[in-house]
């Protein structure tokens, strides 16, 4: 540490919003997505000295991540690492016969948006599925941007981006048609 | 995910060349599968953009505070050796200090000023606990009361928004209230404020201790919640500025 702060804040400060994006989305349970992002901002500021240029965001998406996941161990829970229940194991993916509700998932998802039920549904993704729609769709990282902080290939951010909205259009249509139909 | 799936989630990343692309959308017209994954994907990307949320207004001030402390406690932490450096220094270390002074400057009265506070006296960086002295820090900055201080009729009015720090393990809001023309900081917190080596235990009260701090003087009860308030107001008048005050 002991890089200039004003420095340091004038190069990261305008990425707040999505690094709290990020963070409102990787905090556990019992965790605080403000204390996440006071922690995010601390650690980068301690490495910004050592910092090397390339995208900002994407080096404020991985501080981020792994602070989650340390806090997370440090609790010993592991938010990021919930397996998918087996509903989804079972789910029809993507429906093979083709009958009743195959065809309006998206009718049925975009009908009825509701944040906390998406945010459930969101919860029950796969870790990298949920980590990549978090960068992607919520925090507006760019594939690019988000294979960077996560360290993988872009083709496989946009694979897991993919897979995991189509799980989570099935999830919230089944929970539209078990909460919002006879 | 095999091989057509990822050309079609490169298509709706629109990363497939016009050619790749139009291909793509006369597929579509004619495979129900691959325009039903079209349409879930879509459907996913739109119900989580639905989680987007502006971050919370007093967010950007509690960063810039706690890396602002961050920085303060490096500046007092590194070792002073004051000439056994500078002999050792080139012309060109030289050259380039002195295009840096004008800009250093301001960031030389940053820190000295954090230094005031969090090291009084020069000599005393171990005495005062990391959250107590970011109260002091916060505090700083309010001016000296002028005039009757803090009249019997005046009510306390709060000025600006509540600024919440995590300091010494301890989460901390910040409130600053004016009395007339006093201003204090009220902290709060779910931990006792660690007594600082010069506090004094407040007689009769528990655990409550005060102590000065610069021009600052610090006012705190711990217990189940505990306030510290900070005020540049004579110590003798602390017990009575707090009682006026909405600690919790």
């Amino acid at each position: 540490m002991g890089a200039d702060h004003r420095v340091f804040l004038d190069a990261t400060l305008p990425y707040l919003d999505v690094v709290w994006q990020v963070a409102r989305q990787a905090a556990g349970e019992g965790q605080d997505p403000e204390d996440l992002v006071q922690e995010t901002y601390l650690r980068a500021y301690a490495g910004f000295g050592s910092y090397r240029g390339g995208s900002t965001r994407a080096w404020l998406a991985a501080i981020c991540l792994n602070a989650a996941r340390s806090q997370a161990r440090r609790r010993r829970r592991r938010p990021w690492e919930v397996p998918a229940p087996a509903l989804l194991d079972v789910l029809p993916w993507p429906r093979a016969d083709g009958g009743d509700g195959a065809g309006d998932v998206a009718d049925v998802v975009i009908a009825g948006l509701d944040a906390a039920e998406v945010s459930r549904c969101l919860g029950l993704l796969p870790e990298p599925q949920r980590v990549c729609i978090v960068l992607m769709d919520v925090a507006g990282y760019t594939a690019r941007e988000a294979a960077q902080a996560l360290g993988c290939p872009r083709g496989t951010v946009l694979a897991r981006v993919h897979r995991g909205r189509r799980k989570l259009a099935v999830l919230l249509a089944e929970a539209g048609v078990s909460h919002g139909r006879p | 995910m095999d091989g057509h799936d990822r050309l079609l989630a490169a298509f709706l990343a629109g990363e497939l060349n016009p050619a790749g692309a139009r291909r793509w959308d006369e597929h579509l017209l004619v495979c129900e599968r691959c325009w039903r994954a079209v349409r879930e994907d879509r459907a996913g990307r739109q119900a989580a953009q639905v989680l987007r949320q502006p971050a919370p207004p007093g967010l950007a001030d509690r960063v810039t505070f706690a890396v602002e402390m961050a920085a303060a406690r490096t500046a007092a932490q590194r070792p002073a050796r004051p000439g056994s450096r500078s002999r050792r220094r080139g012309r060109h270390d030289r050259r380039l200090r002195w295009r840096l002074a004008g800009a250093g400057a301001v960031a030389a009265g940053l820190v000295i000023t954090l230094l005031v506070v969090l090291l009084p006296g020069g000599r005393q960086a171990g005495s005062v606990p990391a959250a107590v002295a970011a109260v002091a820090r916060y505090a700083q900055v309010i001016p000296p009361p002028t005039g009757e201080q803090h009249p019997q009729h005046a009510a306390p009015v709060q000025v600006g928004r509540p600024v919440t720090v995590t300091a010494g393990g301890q989460r901390i809001v910040l409130r600053t209230w004016r009395l007339g023309t006093t201003e204090a900081v009220v902290a709060v917190s779910s931990h006792p404020f660690p007594m600082p080596v010069h506090a004094h235990g407040v007689s009769g009260r528990g655990m409550a201790w005060s102590a000065r701090l610069g021009r600052l003087g610090l006012y705190c009860l711990n217990g189940q919640t505990s306030e510290l308030v900070a005020a540049p107001v004579p110590a003798a008048e602390l017990a009575a500025l707090a009682a006026r005050l909405p600690l919790a």
